[in-house]
């Protein structure tokens, strides 16, 4: 029997600073964890691509010389051979860093980590010590990343240069142990992403406030669910397709190498089948965070809450069906083409349904243009740019036009680095009163997001010209009749760069100097989840005792 | 509300023929998931999951994909099924003239038992001193329990109220 125990004082914080960041089973805790490396990643992942612009600024090589990469440029008369293999080590991290160990662990892990048990009124997530294990395991992939950069490779240097879409037979004859690194990370942020996908859909089926149905469940937190259910159907995909690729590698297996029977577009098939549901991965959690964003400071409840849930659901669902559209040249017949061409444009179905409520939330609003709003936006124009061009490519016969220009680096960089990263930002401002305590200078937020929405669409905007004037992408250089627009997108990724500096001195500022907000609901009623009844910072137990229905059912949509 | 009581029958422990009234609460903690809930999610789940294997069937690739794939589907479906057993936690509480029990059914852990004489049993609501608002706990049989500790707080309340009278009302 569990005897009584009246005079219980276990309630404070005790944590030590090592127990409390290191052997952390809050999810709270393992949220912020989440956010700080995936920003540590990103940084890492973002130093790579400003190298590459300031390779890409003027024609010719002048950075990534075979002599020794260089930080300043080679005048004329310097010795500076071409290092290609430089240029693939790079923008194959920045492939892999950005797709598993950035944006996913920053929305997926971090926010979804932290927000998603509070807007359902779950005291914590149902496994605390597996949540553990995930972030960890996360740590250890990025680690593996970014050791495999450092390790020996091909072509006799360091890294490997395949893409991070490690299509063999690239991949399974790059020499030295880098690529096999690069694949264990890519196995160990897996198991991290599936891990705490179970985590979280158990949590989200099992743990929702009394009341609290599917339906009623807000859309921040459906976004999670929706996410963790794509992780858990397509991430052990990829863990089998890169298991064969590693046993093709070194136990001399044929799964993707004609010569013994095996088949190399196969690979490129299952690569897709999970790879186009990534990037819903990716971009959903943005969606979730931008409706509350704009629902609160349109101060109106969200327009069409079914549609927006069945909006999320629709586009995971269709994402698993639409992934031979980013290989329409390997040769698949004209049948096969036809239904991928039309299933991808059906995906613009239910996305216009997201943008268009989101535009109808606004209507009639009464809007304030805070940082967050600003961020969002900025996502809903810079997605739906982005999304324009998407169907432009899904057609096939325009797309044998387009297959690997820089119209595709503009389209893609626009939904995911555009759309997810803007999502993110938003909800950093969103979300950063609550979880420090301390609230960011509202004028830094706002100059932040015009350099950042400036510098973005000046590095991005460009490359859609490069891309119809035939540029292809992933070579160090080019021929001088493309230099006029490679110069203007550099100078906006020296900007996006620098806003970005000065957005890691704002969080600074703010997590050790920004003012206090002592006030549990900041911004206004419309912020009408159960985060917004705690609060700044939220105690380390949350809902132990679970939320009534009057403290999140305001009887708007959400 | 997860608290239901029902009445039953009990022959009278002395073997006289007569029958006195047991009443029986049951307390669970609550959990959102229902077993049609969870149906649904495993079904989608494979099937969803089965979908790529039909592009690789007859080739050896299969069996490159296939385990990873029950991985993912026996992970979830174990991660379901033990969260639903550490919600299984539950408390039963028998009421009759003589005798008043309380078992409580631990999770993986064996089961704990606690029962005296309901005449001198004493209720008592702790508003603030508890562990949890409004904690709830039985004296008798010189030990102390708690009851319905995973309620909420106005549950307990309204536990309390009625435990209370089913008490007076078998001391008159």
């Amino acid at each position: 029997m569990a005897d009584a125990a009246i005079h219980d004082h276990g309630h404070e914080d005790t944590r030590g600073f090592f127990t409390r960041w290191f052997m952390s089973t809050n999810h709270k805790d393992i949220g912020i964890l989440y956010i700080l490396v995936a920003g540590l990643a990103g940084f890492i992942s973002v130093a790579f691509t400003v190298y590459m612009r300031m390779e890409l600024m003027n024609p010719g090589v002048q950075y990534m010389c075979m002599e020794g990469a260089r930080l300043t440029a080679a005048a004329a008369g310097d010795l500076c051979t071409p290092n290609g293999h430089l240029w693939n080590v790079l923008i194959t991290g920045h492939g892999i860093l950005m797709m598993f160990f950035v944006v996913i662990p920053a929305l997926f892990g971090g926010f979804g980590n932290y927000f998603m048990p509070l807007h359902i009124g779950a005291p914590d997530m149902a496994f605390p010590r597996l949540n553990n294990l995930s972030f960890w395991l996360y740590v250890a992939g990025t680690s593996l990343a970014v050791a495999s950069v450092l390790a020996p490779g091909g072509n006799g240097q360091t890294g490997s240069g395949v893409g991070w879409v490690l299509y063999p037979p690239l991949s399974t004859n790059e020499d030295g142990f880098s690529m096999d690194l690069a694949i264990f990370a890519v196995h160990v942020s897996g198991a991290s992403s599936i891990l705490g996908a179970i985590n979280i859909i158990t949590t989200f089926l099992n743990m929702r406030a009394p009341g609290m149905t599917l339906f009623k469940v807000p859309l921040f937190a459906w976004s999670i669910f929706v996410t963790a259910w794509l992780i858990l159907l397509a991430l052990p995909v990829l863990a089998g397709a890169i298991t064969m690729l590693l046993t093709d590698r070194n136990f001399g297996t044929t799964f993707f190498d004609p010569s013994g029977g095996g088949d190399p577009v196969l690979y490129q098939h299952i690569l897709w089948f999970f790879g186009h549901p990534e990037v819903y991965i990716v971009i959903l959690p943005a969606f979730g965070i931008i409706s509350h964003v704009i629902a609160t400071f349109s101060r109106k409840p969200i327009f069409g809450y079914m549609p927006m849930v069945w909006a999320m659901i629709a586009i995971g669902g269709l994402g698993f069906v639409v992934w031979a559209h980013h290989m329409y040249t390997v040769g698949m017949s004209l049948t096969q083409q036809s239904y991928f061409m039309l299933a991808t444009m059906v995906i613009a179905v239910p996305t216009g349904v997201k943008i268009f409520s989101w535009i109808a939330t606004m209507w009639k609003g009464s809007i304030t243009f805070e940082t967050p709003m600003l961020f969002a936006i900025g996502f809903l124009f810079l997605f739906t740019v982005g999304g324009v061009t998407g169907i432009v490519l899904s057609q096939a016969a325009v797309d044998r036009a387009y297959h690997d220009t820089y119209y595709v680096v503009a389209h893609f960089h626009y939904v995911m680095s555009l759309g997810a990263v803007f999502g993110i930002f938003a909800g950093v401002y969103f979300w950063i009163g609550k979880m420090s305590g301390r609230q960011y200078p509202e004028w830094a937020g706002k100059l932040h997001f015009w350099t950042f929405f400036i510098g973005a669409n000046l590095t991005f905007f460009p490359q859609h010209f490069l891309g119809r004037q035939g540029m292809p992408r992933r070579y160090i250089d080019y021929p001088e009749a493309f230099a006029y627009w490679n110069w203007i997108s550099s100078w906006g990724a020296f900007l996006s760069f620098a806003s970005f500096l000065f957005f890691i001195g704002v969080i600074y500022y703010t997590v050790t100097r920004g003012k206090k907000v002592t006030e549990e609901n900041y911004w206004n009623e419309h912020a009408d989840t159960l985060e917004w009844t705690l609060p700044n910072p939220p105690p380390e137990h949350t809902f132990e005792q679970l939320p009534t229905r009057d403290m999140w059912d305001k009887q708007t949509s959400h | 509300m997860p608290i239901e009581w029902s009445e039953t029958m009990q022959e009278a422990p002395e073997k006289s023929g007569a029958f006195s009234p047991v009443a029986v609460l049951r307390l669970w903690p609550h959990r959102s998931l229902t077993a049609k809930g969870f149906v649904w999610f495993i079904g989608i789940t494979a099937t969803a999951l089965s979908l790529p294997l039909i592009a690789v069937l007859g080739s050896v690739v299969l069996w490159g994909l296939l385990p990873f794939m029950l991985l993912a589907l026996a992970g979830v479906w174990y991660g379901i099924v033990r969260n639903q057993t550490d919600l299984s936690l539950n408390e039963v509480l028998e009421l009759s003239a003589e005798r008043i029990a309380l078992t409580r059914h631990n999770p993986r852990q064996s089961d704990q038992h606690w029962e005296a004489n309901p005449y001198w049993v004493e209720l008592t609501l702790h508003p603030s001193q508890g562990p949890v608002e409004n904690y709830l706990t039985l004296r008798g049989s010189d030990r102390e329990v708690e009851l319905g500790a995973f309620l909420s707080p106005e549950e307990r309340i309204m536990l309390y109220a009625d435990l209370q009278d089913r008490l007076n009302a078998l001391r008159r």
